[in-house]
Parts: structure tokens; C-alpha cells; sequence
């Protein structure tokens, strides 16, 4: 029995499902407590008890039907035609697009393989070095994770009883900061290479917008409905869904009907690995708050460290730790009800925490050996995974940089809500 | 052993056929459902009682029907930080073990899952006014049991795989 937990950590590390180890930790911790093992079943159902969840898999299949169509390509235009004109215009466009996209898709991976087919060569042909467009297009397939409608962010409300509304708020401007440090350092980095600037024209801008009309009013539709309170997280999901799919297959007929349950297979391929992690984790979590867990944790920290400032440096050393190895779901579900009750004991904002903790986590995405961006962009570029560890290195200091002062900066979260 | 092998994967593409079937339907009535709702509510001033308790079913369902899918290729999440950089036979030596945990792990769940299902036939618990609970529920056991299943042909195909190199692993 004492042996279960490094055989579990074990089993983990080598690669079995994590919805598989934690039920196994649910049912080894109710078992020596002498409960019934059905408690198991009981707490996975409580899946059918959080309205709420209806969002995770109406967003994620909107976002899987926009990446399939031309979405993409009308985005990269616009956001072209209106930042295009910049020093390093193309290295800011491409930031720009790929955060906007990764809010509708979630950071599945799916910003790289649908923008980075795009922006990749367009980059390269305007002259951009080859590294730094690996690094930038690898680090940008994450960045849009603070902005609402972000699945990690809806995931994060849930789990910590916090307000969706409140997080989609408090993501904003952590989530510009982080694109605005990225931009800076791409500026500066090629103010050797002459881009010819290209002209704003209003033309252009005009095109690209009439291109892209039936696109433009999908944000003011989901958080315009949201901050009126005319709608609840879970419709706007439903009706951002059903636009989505009325426009791309019935209007602009982008995506053909037969090619319909292939896109909402893969989609819910991915839902269902969320909820079936989240339903086991229902259940051990509870049976770790039961035992007691959350007290020992505050305890232990409580004689490491005094004050908030060493809780958050503590907390972001972990969270960095935990991000090279843990995808940024199963870190929400699993973490999250352990160091909350511990953060509010070092007075930190749940609100707050949340974008320290998913901000930290879009690190994961990029930290090696095993962020997940590192092995799709390796996969979709072609490249050895090594050169992406090097290429996207500067990118990450700079979004360390931003990690920090978001951390350390409650107000720019919390600024939006008050 | 032909014979079993034929009815084995004449099930398998079966099965394929009604999961996706499963996911289409699920996922669309919760669109058509959801978006319903605020229509109704907002021009007609009236929504169906169940509506919000199906819905939350209706999650429940493709949570179970989405981690079936997954099962389909293995493609649950997981932490991958040693496969990567194993040598391939230790890879799929290593793959054997953890299949197999994933099995047993998934058949236990399936089994007191179906305890749970007993018990709420036994208190006659209704769902969505007068629907019996139990049949709502028994997706639970039913999803693991088949996911068991899967992870069973997933660690019979690597466990192959091991004693003949070059085989489909």
C-alpha cells in the first residue's frame, strides 16, 4: 500500500493515462478509508451538475469548425491591413492573429498547424530569419490563452468558484502585456533587416474587413452578450457555436456537411479527455480535502515561507516546474484546489491567482523537454525538436519577464474589475 | 483464431461507426438544444422544464462518448516525458505496462460504477421528471467497461508488437 504512490508516479511519468492514475489514487485513498468504492462513480457524476461545463465543448468545437475554414487566412489579413504598416509589421501581425485565434481555440495546439502554415512562409519571405520565425510562431501558439473565451480560463472558473466573467476581465491587460513584450523584442530584433514597410491603406483595411464581416462581430457577439448579461458563459458558448457553424458550412460553405462529424469527433476527443481528467479528479480531490491535505500543504508553507512576495516566488518556481511536465488542464484541475485555500491564506486574489497560474502554465507550452508547442511546431515544420528548444529561448525569457510582473502586479489583473 | 479475429474487427469498425454516430447526435441536440433555450426564453417567454437537466446530461454523456473516442488511438492525455527518449522496443515494452494498468484501472471503474447504477435502481431514483435514473446513469459503467476494453486490444496489439519487431505495435 505504502508503495502505491511512487508506483503511480511511476506509471505517470511513463506515459499512462492521467485520467487512469488518478482514479487509481481516488479509489487507493477511499479504499484504506473504508469507503465504499462507488463514491467514485457518485463524484464523476457530478459532471451532470455543473451547468457551467456546457461551455467546454460548444467553445472547443466552434473554435476546431474555425480553424477548418477560412478563418485563418481572413484574420491574417486583416490583422495585416491594420498592423501591417509597423516596423517588424509582419512579426506584430503574426503575434496579434495567432493570440486572437488561440482565445477561440483554446491552446490545443491547433493555432500553430492552422496559422503557422500561413505565417511561416510569409515570414520568411519577407525576409525574416528562419530561427527567429520558429521561435516566434512556436511561442505565439499559446499566447492568446488569457483572452477570453480561453478554455483554460473558463476551466480555471469552474474549479476554483470563481467567476468566469471576472477572469475573462482579468485576463485583458496581463495578456497584452505579454504580447506587447513579445512585440518589442521582435521590433528589436529586426531593426537590422530591411522590411519595406508597407503603406496603410484604407482600401485595404476596407477589403479585408468586408472579407471577414461574418467574423468580426464573433467577440462582440460573445462578450457583448456576456458583460449586457444578456446571455450566460454557457449560451454565448451555444450561440457562438451555432453561428460558427451556419456560417462556415450553410453560408460561406467552407466546410462541406460530410466533413461535419470528422471536425466534431476530433473536437470532442479532446473534451472528453478534459472531463474524464476533471470527473476522477472530482473525486480525489475531495478525498484529499477530506484527509486533510490542504492543511498540511499550509503548514509546510507556512514554515517556509513569510509574506506574499516569497509565496509568490515559491509559487512561481513551482508552477514553472510543474508546466515543463503537466498539460495546463490537468494542472488546473489537479493543482488548483490544493494551493488556493493556501493563496488566500497569504491574502492573493483568487482572480489574481488564476492568471498567475495559467500565465505561468502558458510557459509549459514552450518549456523543454516536453512542451506540447515544441513537439507540434517540431512536427509541423519539419524541424529537429532541439532547434526549437534554442529558437524559442529568447521568446521565453521575455514571457518569464511578463510572468513576473504579472505576479508581482496584482492591479494590472485585478485593474478591469474594480 | 481467424474466425475470432474477423468478428473481432468487423466489432471494432462497428463500434466506430456508433461512437461517432453518438458524438454527432450528442453534440448537435446540445447546440440545438442550448441555442433553443435562449430563443424560447427571450421572444416566447418560456423554456422547457428539463431542458437545463438534459443539457447537464447531455455533458455527462459526451464526457463519457469523448474519453471513449480518445481511447480509440490512445490519445488521452498523459505526461510524456520519458517515451520520448526511450529506444522503440523499450517504448513499446513500456507501453504494455501502462495499457493494461489503463485496462484494469477503467474495468474497476466500469465495475463500481455499475454498483452506483444499482443502487439508484433500487431507490428508484427519477431524472428529467419521470425518466428512471439508473438508465440515464448506466452510460458510466458502459463507457469504462468498453474504454477497459479498448486497452485491453491496445495492450494485446504492443504485447505482439514486442515478440514480433516490425508487426503493428
Amino acid at each position: 500500500m505504502i508503495a502505491a504512490g511512487p508506483i503511480l508516479l511511476l506509471l505517470a511519468l511513463l506515459g499512462a493515462p492521467l485520467f487512469a492514475i488518478i482514479a487509481a489514487s481516488a479509489m487507493l485513498g477511499f479504499s484504506r478509508e473504508g469507503i465504499d468504492l462507488q463514491a467514485l462513480a457518485i463524484e464523476f457524476y457530478g459532471i451532470a451538475e455543473m451547468p457551467i461545463l456546457l461551455a467546454i465543448p460548444l467553445f472547443t468545437f466552434a473554435g476546431y469548425l474555425l480553424s477548418e475554414s477560412g478563418a485563418p487566412k481572413r484574420l491574417v489579413r486583416l490583422t495585416r491591413a491594420l498592423l501591417g504598416w509597423m516596423p517588424a509589421g509582419l512579426a506584430i501581425v503574426s503575434l496579434a492573429a495567432c493570440a486572437f485565434f488561440t482565445a477561440f481555440t483554446g491552446a490545443s495546439g491547433v493555432t500553430i498547424i492552422a496559422l503557422g502554415a500561413l505565417l511561416f512562409p510569409a515570414l520568411h519571405e519577407a525576409g525574416y530569419p528562419e530561427k527567429f520565425n520558429l521561435g516566434l510562431i512556436t511561442s505565439a501558439g499559446s499566447l492568446g490563452l488569457l483572452f477570453a473565451p480561453s478554455l483554460p480560463l473558463i476551466l480555471y472558473g469552474i474549479v476554483a468558484e470563481v467567476p468566469v466573467e471576472d477572469l475573462f476581465l482579468a485576463g485583458i491587460l496581463p495578456g497584452f502585456l505579454m504580447i506587447l513584450f513579445l512585440s518589442g523584442y521582435s521590433v528589436w530584433k529586426n531593426r537590422a533587416i530591411r522590411e519595406k514597410l508597407s503603406d496603410f491603406s484604407w482600401r485595404e483595411v476596407g477589403a479585408a474587413v468586408r472579407e471577414a464581416a461574418w467574423e468580426i462581430p464573433l467577440p462582440l457577439v460573445v462578450l457583448g452578450g456576456i458583460y449586457s448579461g444578456y446571455f450566460a458563459i454557457s449560451e454565448a458558448a451555444a450561440v457562438t457555436a451555432l453561428y460558427v457553424l451556419i456560417v462556415d458550412v450553410l453560408i460561406l460553405r467552407e466546410i462541406p456537411l460530410r466533413q461535419l462529424p470528422k471536425i466534431m469527433r476530433e473536437s470532442m476527443v479532446l473534451v472528453g479527455g478534459i472531463l474524464v481528467i476533471l470527473g476522477m479528479s472530482l473525486a480525489s480531490t475531495n478525498y484529499m480535502i477530506d484527509s486533510g491535505v490542504p492543511q498540511k500543504l499550509l503548514e509546510l508553507v507556512g514554515s517556509l515561507v513569510v509574506g506574499e512576495f516569497t509565496f509568490l516566488l515559491l509559487l512561481l518556481v513551482f508552477l514553472l516546474a510543474l508546466g515543463a511536465i503537466l498539460d495546463i488542464f490537468s494542472a488546473i484541475v489537479l493543482v488548483v484546489p490544493l494551493i488556493l485555500p493556501v493563496a488566500l491564506q497569504f491574502g492573493i486574489d483568487p482572480v489574481h491567482l488564476g492568471i498567475v497560474f495559467l500565465a505561468t502554465m502558458q510557459l509549459g507550452y514552450i518549456t523543454p523537454p516536453v512542451g506540447l508547442n515544441l513537439f507540434i511546431a517540431s512536427y509541423r515544420f519539419e524541424r529537429p525538436v532541439v532547434d526549437l528548444y534554442l529558437s524559442t529561448l529568447p521568446f521565453f525569457l521575455f514571457l518569464l519577464l511578463s510572468v513576473v510582473i504579472i505576479a508581482f502586479w496584482p492591479g494590472l489583473s485585478l485593474a478591469l474589475l474594480a | 483464431m481467424k474466425g475470432l479475429r474477423k468478428i473481432l474487427s468487423a466489432l471494432e469498425r462497428a463500434g466506430i461507426i456508433v461512437e461517432d454516430g453518438l458524438l454527432v447526435l450528442i453534440l448537435t441536440s446540445m447546440i440545438l438544444l442550448a441555442a433553443g433555450q435562449i430563443v424560447m426564453r427571450n421572444f416566447f417567454d418560456f423554456g422547457f422544464i428539463w431542458n437545463d437537466e438534459l443539457l447537464r446530461l447531455l455533458v455527462l454523456w459526451l464526457a463519457v462518448a469523448g474519453a471513449l473516442a480518445a481511447s480509440r488511438s490512445d490519445k488521452h492525455i498523459n505526461i510524456d516525458v520519458l517515451n520520448r527518449f526511450l529506444p522503440q522496443r523499450a517504448a513499446v515494452a513500456v507501453r504494455t505496462v501502462t495499457h493494461l494498468f489503463t485496462a484494469a484501472v477503467c474495468a474497476l471503474v466500469a465495475w463500481h460504477s455499475l454498483e452506483f447504477v444499482r443502487t439508484s435502481y433500487e431507490f428508484q431514483d427519477r431524472l428529467l421528471g419521470d425518466v428512471p435514473a439508473w438508465a440515464l446513469q448506466s452510460v458510466l459503467p458502459l463507457g469504462f467497461g468498453l474504454i477497459a476494453w479498448r486497452y485491453i486490444v491496445h495492450f494485446a496489439r504492443a504485447l505482439a508488437g514486442l515478440f514480433r519487431p516490425g508487426s503493428a505495435a
